[in-house]
Order: C-alpha cells, then structure tokens, then sequence
C-alpha cells in the first residue's frame, strides 16, 4: 500500500490517496447516519445538537488518529 | 621528502562536505511530528472540553447547582467514558506532549532562546488543557 494516505493541513488531516478519500467519506457517512438517529430520538433542536456535536467530534477523533497513523507510517519508511 | 609529498597529499586533498546534517533531518522530523501529535491530541482534548462547556451551560441556565455538582453528576451516571475522558486522556497527552518537548529541546542543542518555545507552544498549550481537565476533574 502507498503511504501517506492523509497529509496534515493545520488542525486537519486532508486525504491524499484513494484510501484516504474512502476513510474521509466512510466518516462523513457515518456523521450524517448518526444525525439521523439522535434527531429521531431527541426532543428537540438543542438536544439533537448537543448530542450530535459529541459525536462528531469523536468521529473527528477517531478520524485524527487514524490520518496520524497513516501518515506517518510513510515518515518511517523514508528515515530508514 | 616523504613529509613534503605527505604535505602535498594534504593540501591536495578535500575536505568531505556534508550538505546537510543527520542531526538537521532528525530535529526536522521531530517538530513535525510533534505538530502531528498536537493535533490528534487537541482533537481528543476538545470532547472533554466540549462537555465541561456543555455541563457550564447547564450551571448557568440552572441557577441551583454548580459546575462541580454537575461534573460530579456525570461522573456517576458515565464512570467509564468520564473517567477515560477526564483522566486517562489528558494524562496520556501530558506525556507524549512533555516526551516531544524533551526530544526537539536536545536535539536542537538546549537552547535558552524564546525561538524554542515558538517552536512548541501548541504543545504546551495542549500540556495546559490537559492539566486544566485533571484540576476540573479532581474536585
């Protein structure tokens, strides 16, 4: 596989493979799916928000950790 | 004769030159992946954050408690995530920030200059939540 599949712009890793681009969407996929779910179950706009921003920002996290893991396997390859 | 032909053989001879130094290449590497890890750790930090922020929310819209009382709240109806997001994350990002800070500080020589600190100021400030997550938990 050909590294890196993310590269660091700022606070946010940016795809810049063809895997990253699949990770990138699976993550928007899942951000939308679970707006979806918490709006069906809250009560109203501020409930649905407060909870949907928590989730996002773990989806965020989760998502940091892994463009960190990608890309800086590439970093490894070129030090040896 | 053979010292005047070994005083040639130097003159003639040049010197190795290194273009760029292992050392340069090594403390390049080491800030940015120092910048990497302040960005995952950031990241991280804002969930704790944004619940201390949500849980201040409620403390102002709610005249009897307070944000401790509310924290507390949380803490026994989520020990598991609150005590993974109040104390276990903010302990690992004091560590692998203080472990990047160590790294660029020896090998760009122990400086004493401010020009250091530019370099990892995102990483103090990372250290600085953290410690300001464990403080808020700890009460």
């Amino acid at each position: 596989m050909k590294f890196p599949w993310f590269k660091r712009n700022g606070i946010f890793f940016i795809p810049s493979s063809k895997v990253g681009w699949i990770i990138f969407c699976g993550g928007v996929v899942y951000a939308v799916y679970s707006f979806i779910q918490i709006d069906s179950k809250s009560h109203s706009v501020s409930d649905t928000l407060i909870n949907f921003v928590f989730r996002a920002l773990f989806i965020c996290a989760v998502y940091s950790l892994i463009a960190y893991i990608t890309s800086r396997s590439a970093n490894i390859k070129e030090e040896h | 004769m053979e010292i005047q032909n070994f005083e040639e053989k130097l003159v003639k001879m040049t010197k190795p030159e290194v273009i760029q130094l292992r050392h340069q290449e090594m403390l390049a590497n080491a800030i940015s992946s120092a910048k990497d890890r302040s960005v995952v750790n950031w990241w991280w930090l804002s969930i704790p954050l944004y619940i201390i922020a949500a849980l201040f929310m409620k403390t102002a819209f709610m005249p009897d408690t307070t944000l401790i009382s509310n924290i507390h709240e949380f803490t026994d109806k989520e020990k598991y995530s609150s005590f993974f997001f109040f104390l276990i994350l903010p302990a690992i990002s004091i560590i692998i920030n203080l472990i990047s800070i160590r790294k660029i500080y020896f090998l760009s020589g122990s400086p004493k200059e401010m020009k250091f600190l530019e370099v990892v100021w995102y990483n103090i400030l990372m250290i600085i939540i953290s410690v300001l997550i464990l403080i808020i938990y700890s009460f």
